[in-house]
């Protein structure tokens, strides 16, 4: 299956920005991971949603570039929440104990309910 | 190989399963090693969590090393696979890794028998992800550093192909804060320098390590002072201490 270079698009729904991820986690990622995450802070959200929903592969260091966000996120003292994830990446997440850190919902909706009442 | 309490990713049919799948561990509550290579130890292994980049104390930092192996035959797979076959040889004498009969693959624990100023330390990593052109390590309680380290290989826009080692990691506790602030640090670099000559040596290349390192996080995670509970530094001080008595002990049991 030939590698789908991730896509990033950032839109906002209240004080919350939303991350939509498309293709692969990986090294060549790195760019379009910060370039997003440049752009979803502007406006100083409280949280910051990834929604994985159209992310079909993850390596480690795709991982690390998601830690690398999430202590960004948490230096600056904002929430990071994650959405959309297949049962194998929650898998992951608890694996590198990210889950430890960032809340993972089932879809966007239940994300960003919980992103407005906290 | 570690014999764990697998929570195994429910069966599902091929085509549903992610392709990263199998390259994953399984995860563990707790580590446990169902063999110990000769020359190892486990004082500070067994029946530990892991710990990522978020649990530890100190500042966040990530060092990415990289060596351009110019001119080798090599593929970035022919250069992973030596790497893992060959991963102890590459550590500088004063580091010591013992990995399972299984080497360097999902799962797996490497025991590490260090002398750091002198005094010997004992711990670990576990391997919880390998493909056939990285893999990546990551540390339990009681390591020197909270997180993990990803050694990879890949070829560069120009052809040549690049060994990386990219740790992502913090201090464990306020000791090993105070100890890289001071000296460990640099130390830590050298390893790292050495094992990535030492590759390029393998495939006759002698370039200089390119170091790159960011603080990603600065601040100081108080919450995890507790950690100092597990440090193994100072439980590898106890074991050797112990050394004598457990002679002694293992003489009586013989004989009995």
């Amino acid at each position: 299956m030939p590698a789908r270079q991730l896509e990033a698009a950032v839109r906002r729904e209240g004080g919350t920005s939303i991350i939509e991820l498309r293709g692969e986690i990986d090294g060549l990622a790195e760019e379009a991971m910060n370039a997003a995450y440049a752009e979803a802070e502007e406006g100083d959200p409280q949280v910051i949603l990834l929604n994985f929903a159209e992310v079909d592969y993850i390596n480690s260091t795709g991982i690390a570039l998601i830690v690398g966000l999430l202590a960004k996120a948490r230096a600056a003292r904002r929430r990071m929440l994650a959405c959309g994830l297949s049962d194998h990446y929650v898998e992951i997440f608890d694996i590198t104990r990210l889950s430890d850190f960032m809340n993972v919902f089932d879809d966007e909706a239940s994300a960003l309910e919980e992103a407005a009442t906290a | 190989m570690t014999e764990q309490t697998p929570q195994k990713e429910p069966e599902r049919p091929p085509e549903q399963r992610s392709r990263d799948a199998e390259f994953w561990a399984q995860r563990v509550e707790r580590l446990e090693a169902s063999e110990i290579p000769a020359g190892a130890a486990d004082v500070n292994v067994r029946g530990r969590r892991e710990v990522g980049a978020l649990q530890g104390f100190g500042q966040l930092w990530q060092k990415t090393y990289r060596v351009r192996l110019a001119g080798i035959e090599a593929s970035p797979e022919e250069v992973v696979r030596v790497w893992k076959e060959k991963f102890p040889e590459f550590q500088p004498p004063q580091n010591r890794f013992y990995p399972s009969l299984a080497g360097v693959a999902p799962g797996e624990l490497l025991f590490i028998s260090a002398t750091v100023g002198g005094m010997p330390v004992h711990t670990g990593v576990r391997v919880i992800y390998a493909d056939d052109v990285s893999f990546t390590v990551m540390t339990p309680e009681g390591h020197p550093e909270s997180g993990w380290n990803t050694f990879s290989a890949h070829r560069h826009d120009d052809g040549v192909v690049v060994a990386q080692i990219q740790s992502l990691a913090r201090a464990n506790d306020p000791v090993y804060e105070l100890g890289f602030r001071l000296v460990g640090s640099t130390a830590q670099e050298a390893i790292w320098t050495h094992v990535l000559k030492s590759l390029g040596a393998h495939f006759g290349v002698n370039e200089p390590v390119d170091l790159h390192k960011t603080c990603v996080d600065p601040r100081l995670q108080w919450s995890q002072t507790k950690n100092l509970w597990h440090n193994a530094g100072a439980r590898s001080m106890l074991y050797t201490m112990g050394a004598p008595a457990r002679w002694f002990g293992g003489m009586f049991r013989r004989r009995g």
